[in-house]
C-alpha cells in the first residue's frame, strides 16, 4: 500500500489532491513549472521539485521527467487530476513498469475509451445506445468523411478522435461548408492532441448535457452517483454545472445510471469515470464518451452525496473496495457549480491574464471554493483560464440559487477579468431558473447585454462612483503639481524630483 | 469641481463640494466614498445605503462593476465638456491599430497585406491559455503593415497590424 503521492498536475485540482491526501495521513509531492513557482500546491505539498519552462510541453507533460522525480522521491503513486497526462495510457502504463501505482484506471480502459470510435464500438456491443454517426472511425481521409456525411444527415458534428474539452470540433449545417470546417478541426486537433484525426456525429437538437459519475473497484463492485447537469456550455467548454439535472426523475435516473454501470464495465473499469450522455427532448439519451479520469465538476456530486471522491479514488487505487453499495449512495439537496474564468464577459470571452491583486473569497453556511490562487499570483497565459470553481449546495435548487446569488456578489477579483458578472446575469435568468435549457442555451438565446437591460438599474450610483472615482484621481495627480505648502524651497524640490526621475 | 458623467446614454450632474457632499442633479447628498485598501474596490454610502464596486479607469470610459453589471461610465470635467463640444466634437480616426489583447502565441494570418477587409472578417489567430482566439476586423478596411509573422509570441498590447 502506497504512502506518498506524487501529484502531476497544478491549480485547483493540485490542491484538492492535496487536501484529500492530508487528510487520510498519506505523504505528498508537488511538480511545478517555472510559472508556478509559488503556486498554492507547491506551498502546500510536503515535497515539491521542479519540472520545467512555463510551457506545459516542457513541463506538466514530461512524463518521463514526472517518473523520474517520483523515483527519487520516493513516491509510490501517482495521481493524474485532469487534463494533462491524466488521460495517456502510455503515462498509466509507464507508472506501472515503474512500480508506481497510477490512481487512475487500467492503461487498457483509458485507450478503450480514449479513442472515441473504439469506445463507441466497445459501448454499442455492450448494448448502451450512441448517437448516430461514423462507426468504424480510423483514419478516415476528409473524401471519406464528405461521402458518409450525407447518410448521418445536417446538421452534424466534425469532433476529434483524441478529443475532449470541445478542441477540433465543428458544427455543420451544410456540405458546402463542410471541407473548410474539416480543415480547421484537423488543424485544432493536431496543435491541442497532437492527433488531426476526426470523425463524425449527428447533432442532437435542443439537447441537454447529462454525465454520470461512475466508481469501479478492483472487486468487481461498479457504482454511480448520479448525475450532473453540464448543458450550460460556451465552445462546448461547460460554464456551469447542476446536480441533481431538473430534466431527470427517479426512474431515468435509475435507467441512466444502470447504462452507464455497464458501459465502465465494458472495458473493465477501476477506479473514477464519467459517462456522458446526450439526453433528447423525448428524453432518449444516448452515449457520447466516457472521460477516465476525476472530472472538474465533481465536487457537485460529493456535496449532494456526501462522499469524498478523491478519497474514494485512493482507496480503491490501494486495493480496497468501494465504501459504499449502490443501495447505501443517497441524494441530499441541490449543488451548482461556478467555473470562474480568468476572461473578460463583455469582450467575446477573451482570456485575461495579469496579476491578482485583491481577492475576497465567498464564505458562509453551504459555500465551498476551490482555487490555487491568492493575491499576488501572476495568472500567465501558459495554462487553463480556470482560476477557481464556486461550489454551493442548498436543501433544494431554489435554495442553491439564492445562495450561489449571494456567494457570487461576495467574490471579489482585482487583477484580471473574470466572468462572474456573467454568472450573476445566468443565476437572474427565467429561463436558468425554470430549468429549461439546453446544450444551445448560452450560445443562441442568452445575451449579457440583453438579459442586463432587464436587471434592476442602478446607473446613477454608477454615475456618482465613476465622478467620485475620476475626482480622486484628478486631486492625487494635482497634489503632485501644486506644492506650494513644502517644507522645502521650490528650487529643492525640483531638483530632487528631477533626479529621482532620471 | 462639477463633471458631467455618461452613463447608458444618460447624463448626470455631478458636482464634488468636498469629502463628504456632492451635489446630484441639483440634490445636495451626503457621500461617504473609500478605496478598500488601496484596491480598485471601491465602498461607498450613500443615505445609508451601502455600495461596493470595483472601478477602473479604461479608455476613454471608467469601468464600473456593481453588483453583478459593467456600467462604462465617460466622466467629463464640465468646462473640458463645453470646449469640447465648442471644437465641434473629435475627429474619427483614420487608422486602427489591432494590439493584441494578451499575450500568445500567433497561429495564422489569414490576410495579406493591402487586402481588403470588410467588418468582422477574421484578421488572425492568436492563441493563449489553449484557445484559440479569432481576432477580427472592427470595421471595414484594407489591411496596412502585417508586423507579426505564424508562429511567432507576442506580448500584450503589442501592434500586430494596421486597418485603413
Amino acid at each position: 500500500m502506497f504512502t506518498k503521492v506524487l501529484i502531476a498536475n497544478r491549480g485547483e485540482i493540485a490542491v484538492r489532491i492535496i487536501r484529500a491526501c492530508r487528510e487520510i495521513g498519506l505523504e505528498t509531492v508537488a511538480v511545478y513549472s517555472e510559472a508556478d513557482r509559488s503556486a498554492l500546491h507547491v506551498r502546500y505539498a510536503d515535497e515539491a521539485y521542479l519540472l520545467g519552462p512555463a510551457p506545459s510541453r516542457d513541463s506538466y507533460l514530461r512524463a518521463d521527467k514526472i517518473i523520474d522525480i517520483a523515483r527519487k522521491s520516493g513516491a509510490d503513486a501517482v495521481h493524474p487530476g485532469y487534463g494533462f497526462l491524466a488521460e495517456r495510457e502510455d503515462f498509466a502504463a509507464a507508472c506501472e513498469d515503474t512500480g508506481i501505482t497510477f490512481i487512475g484506471p487500467k492503461p487498457s480502459a483509458i485507450a478503450a475509451m480514449g479513442d472515441k470510435g473504439v469506445a463507441r464500438a466497445t459501448v454499442v456491443k455492450a448494448g448502451v445506445p450512441v448517437v448516430p454517426g461514423t462507426e468504424d472511425v480510423g483514419n478516415m481521409t476528409d473524401d471519406d468523411l464528405l461521402a458518409v456525411a450525407p447518410q448521418i444527415g445536417f446538421p452534424l458534428l466534425i469532433k476529434a478522435t483524441a478529443g475532449g474539452g470541445g478542441k477540433g470540433m465543428r458544427e455543420v449545417k451544410t456540405i458546402e461548408e463542410m471541407p473548410n470546417l474539416l480543415k480547421s478541426a484537423r488543424r485544432e486537433a493536431e496543435s491541442a492532441f497532437g492527433d488531426g484525426n476526426v470523425y463524425l456525429e449527428k447533432l442532437v437538437t435542443g439537447a441537454r448535457h447529462i454525465e454520470f459519475q461512475i466508481m469501479a473497484d478492483g472487486k468487481g463492485n461498479v457504482v454511480h452517483f448520479g448525475e450532473r447537469e453540464c448543458s450550460l456550455q460556451r465552445r462546448h467548454q461547460k460554464l456551469l454545472e447542476e446536480a441533481p439535472s431538473a430534466a431527470l426523475d427517479d426512474d431515468l435516473r435509475q435507467r441512466m445510471g444502470s447504462v452507464a454501470v455497464k458501459a465502465a464495465q465494458a472495458v473493465d473499469y477501476l477506479n473514477a469515470g464519467t459517462i456522458e450522455f446526450l439526453l433528447d427532448k423525448d428524453k432518449n439519451f444516448f452515449f457520447l464518451e466516457m472521460n477516465t479520469r476525476l472530472q472538474v465538476e465533481h465536487p457537485i456530486t460529493e456535496m449532494v452525496t456526501g462522499i469524498d471522491i478523491v478519497k474514494e479514488q485512493i482507496r480503491v487505487a490501494r486495493g480496497r473496495a468501494l465504501s459504499y453499495k449502490q443501495e447505501d449512495v443517497k441524494f441530499n439537496g441541490h449543488a451548482i457549480e461556478c467555473r470562474i474564468n480568468a476572461e473578460d464577459p463583455y469582450n467575446n470571452f477573451m482570456p485575461s491574464t495579469g496579476r491578482i491583486t485583491h481577492s475576497l473569497i465567498p464564505t458562509g453556511p453551504g459555500v465551498r471554493v476551490d482555487t490555487g490562487v491568492y493575491p499576488g499570483f501572476e495568472i500567465t497565459p501558459f495554462y487553463d483560464p480556470m482560476i477557481a470553481k464556486l461550489i454551493v449546495w442548498g436543501e433544494t435548487r431554489a435554495q442553491a440559487i439564492l445562495r450561489m446569488r449571494r456567494a457570487l456578489e461576495e467574490y471579489r477579483i482585482v487583477g484580471v477579468k473574470t466572468n462572474i458578472p456573467f454568472h450573476q446575469t445566468m443565476m437572474d435568468s427565467h429561463r436558468f431558473m425554470g430549468g429549461q435549457y439546453d446544450t444551445r442555451f448560452v450560445e443562441e438565446r442568452f445575451s449579457l447585454e440583453e438579459a442586463e437591460e432587464s436587471r434592476a438599474d442602478f446607473g446613477e450610483i454608477a454615475a456618482v462612483l465613476a465622478t467620485l472615482a475620476a475626482h480622486k484621481q484628478t486631486e492625487r495627480s494635482a497634489q503632485i503639481v501644486q506644492r506650494n505648502e513644502r517644507d522645502a524651497s521650490n528650487w529643492k524640490w525640483v531638483g530632487r524630483w528631477e533626479r529621482m526621475h532620471r | 469641481m462639477k463633471y458631467i458623467t455618461t452613463v447608458e446614454g444618460k447624463e448626470y450632474t455631478i458636482e464634488v463640494l468636498d469629502d463628504h457632499h456632492i451635489i446630484l442633479n441639483g440634490k445636495t447628498m451626503l457621500v461617504d466614498f473609500v478605496s478598500v485598501d488601496g484596491q480598485p474596490v471601491f465602498s461607498m454610502i450613500v443615505d445609508g445605503k451601502s455600495y461596493e464596486a470595483i472601478i477602473q479607469e479604461g479608455e476613454p470610459e471608467w469601468d464600473v462593476l456593481l453588483r453583478g453589471r459593467l456600467y462604462p461610465a465617460l466622466v467629463e470635467d464640465e468646462r473640458e465638456k463645453r470646449l469640447k463640444t465648442a471644437s465641434g466634437g473629435a475627429v474619427e480616426g483614420g487608422e486602427y491599430q489591432l494590439k493584441a489583447p494578451m499575450p500568445g502565441l500567433i497561429v495564422t494570418v489569414l490576410v495579406t497585406e493591402e487586402q481588403e477587409v470588410t467588418k468582422g472578417q477574421v484578421l488572425l489567430i492568436l492563441e493563449s491559455m489553449k484557445m484559440q482566439n479569432e481576432l477580427k476586423a472592427p470595421r471595414d478596411g484594407i489591411v496596412g503593415r502585417i508586423r507579426i509573422k505564424a508562429g511567432e509570441s507576442v506580448e500584450q498590447k503589442q501592434p500586430l497590424l494596421s486597418l485603413h
